[in-house]
């Protein structure tokens, strides 16, 4: 893949614009190789470019999405991040997370379950199979980027800890450890960071538990080792880092619902319908474009995930 | 139109947020998301200015520093050269100058009138302050320049409602606003060192030429 091609001097512009549909109805073959027409030379640093990046050189299997957008730089992917336990700073976390100790590492499985059971990061990656998953990330403000992320489906494991009938909802925790997290001594935020899904939502074949991107383990910026992917909802909801699982009958809260209730709800599904109260969802920048494009309700991923909301108001469910 | 040397030194001072910018830019040290970093930094500098050119009047008083007042003028057009610079980062890099988009985010967010409102402020101080009309307005140009502190609570209450959840440096520019704001209601405005010491004399001289 030596010469640069741009995807849009190969794709027809009728082709191109019409892609979602396109690649909902044609065959596997067709959009498979539309897709490598979306490959872009630079999604893979040059070898020069990673020796002083001091890891070994990021290679994701795939190089686009179902819809045929390209996989965001894996520099902008490890160097803009939102993790606020380390800086409020897009930049700052790929710095100040660096030495974070990600090994050992447990993640406690408990509550509502038959099988309480504490996870070694290193029995995770053994015990379920590791997959490529490319998902859009679309943050809440405004921005959205294109990931291969390395995983397995959430469900897996809550299978392995059997629920009992009167867990309702998957209630999440980071680590709290301010020595090694100097964001979390600022007071603005009620850490440790807090998420939750509704069961069906964490049962759900798309939610991801991911270990790792661009075919390599987590850097501790995107929340080494072990964190969530909801690719339907806001960036904000895949919680990184994670020590903790819990199995709840009542609905968690998670720490931008309590420092923010009238902004943050607990859904937080991607919707360019509902503004933010402050700031508009309509439209989002992906990193590494200089346009804005139209912001796609569930995120793009609408036909797997609309059923699980059918009948709710979105916009009181924010 | 002669230019002290404090107006001189204001007006490199000023230059350094956009030469860094553009230096940043230059070496690729812009975010990843860099349309979003160049708003950011207009929009800080533009406050930032601001506040400075707030404190060249308590700081005259204080210190019997008259060479401060041309040096204000300087301050308050560069603020507004980064408010207008910020306005058309956001309206045309990005929102592309394409007015649905751009009166459909204005209806959404509040933050984005009370910005546009104090820019609006911005403009007729900037007109008036040309000389000419300076002295032809009088004692009115005075009053017409209190507009400066209600156009910079109004720009900071638009960076503190942008924020997403840091609103630390919002708050202590709010802060520091606040307190320039008491220096300037006595007796506190009436503060003054009874006699400036040779140093700051020949400072101030220097500074008027």
């Amino acid at each position: 893949m030596g010469v640069p091609i741009k995807p849009s001097e190969i794709t027809p512009e009728a082709v191109y614009i019409s892609r979602r549909r396109f690649f909902r109805d044609t065959a596997r073959l067709a959009a498979a190789s539309l897709i490598l027409s979306a490959c872009r030379p630079k999604n893979t640093p040059s070898p020069a470019a990673d020796a002083s990046a001091a890891y070994p050189a990021p290679a994701a299997t795939g190089c686009a999405d179902e819809l045929g957008d390209a996989l965001t730089d894996y520099q902008d992917v490890t160097g803009y991040t939102n993790y606020y336990e380390f800086s409020t700073d897009k930049s700052g976390p790929t710095r100040l997370a660096a030495n974070l100790t990600t090994s050992p590492w447990s993640v406690a499985v408990s509550g509502l379950v038959d099988q309480p059971h504490t996870f070694d990061i290193d029995e995770i990656k053994a015990l379920f199979d590791q997959e490529e998953r490319i998902y859009r990330m679309r943050c809440v403000e405004a921005w959205s980027m294109v990931i291969p992320w390395i995983g397995f489906p959430l469900k897996k494991l809550l299978e392995l800890v059997k629920p009992t009938s009167d867990a309702k909802f998957v209630r999440f925790e980071t680590l709290y450890d301010p020595e090694q997290m100097p964001g979390q001594k600022n007071s603005f935020f009620p850490f440790p960071y807090v998420e939750g899904l509704r069961l069906d939502e964490a049962m759900h074949s798309l939610t991801l538990l991911a270990t790792g991107l661009y075919g390599r383990d987590l850097s501790p910026q995107n929340g080494a080792p072990v964190r969530l992917v909801v690719p339907w909802k806001y960036g904000f909801k895949s919680i990184k880092s994670i020590v903790k699982i819990d199995l709840v009958s009542e609905m968690p809260v998670s720490l931008w619902m309590a420092s923010g209730p009238n902004e943050y709800g607990f859904y937080a599904n991607v919707n360019p319908n509902v503004p933010h109260p402050r700031w508009s969802q309509a439209t989002e920048r992906r990193i590494g474009e200089s346009g804005r494009r139209d912001t796609l309700m569930f995120n793009g991923y609408e036909d797997e995930v609309a059923s699980l909301y059918a009948g709710m108001d979105l916009a009181v469910n924010f | 139109m002669k230019l002290t040397r404090g107006q001189i030194i204001a007006f490199i001072f000023c230059l350094i947020p956009l030469l860094a910018t553009i230096t940043s830019w230059g070496f690729g040290k812009l975010s990843a998301n860099p349309i979003q970093d160049l708003t950011l930094r207009s929009g800080q500098a533009a406050i930032r200015i601001l506040l400075i050119s707030l404190a060249c009047t308590p700081l005259k008083n204080l210190f019997h520093l008259n060479s401060l007042i041309p040096v204000q003028k300087v301050l308050g057009l560069a603020a507004f050269f980064y408010a207008v610079l910020h306005f058309l980062i956001f309206t045309g890099l990005d929102y592309e100058f394409n007015p649905l988009w751009i009166m459909a985010e204005l209806a959404q967010k509040p933050f984005l009138r009370l910005g546009l409102i104090a820019l609006l402020l911005m403009l007729p101080l900037a007109v008036t302050s040309l000389r000419k009309l300076q002295a032809r307005l009088g004692s009115r140009w005075n009053q017409l320049h209190r507009l400066v502190y209600v156009l910079t609570a109004l720009a900071l209450a638009h960076s503190y409602l942008a924020a997403k959840g840091d609103v630390l440096i919002p708050l202590i520019s709010t802060f520091v606003f606040l307190i320039l704001m008491l220096l300037r209601i006595p007796p506190l405005s009436k503060i003054s060192i009874s006699s400036s010491p040779g140093c700051l004399k020949k400072i101030d001289r220097y500074l008027l030429q």
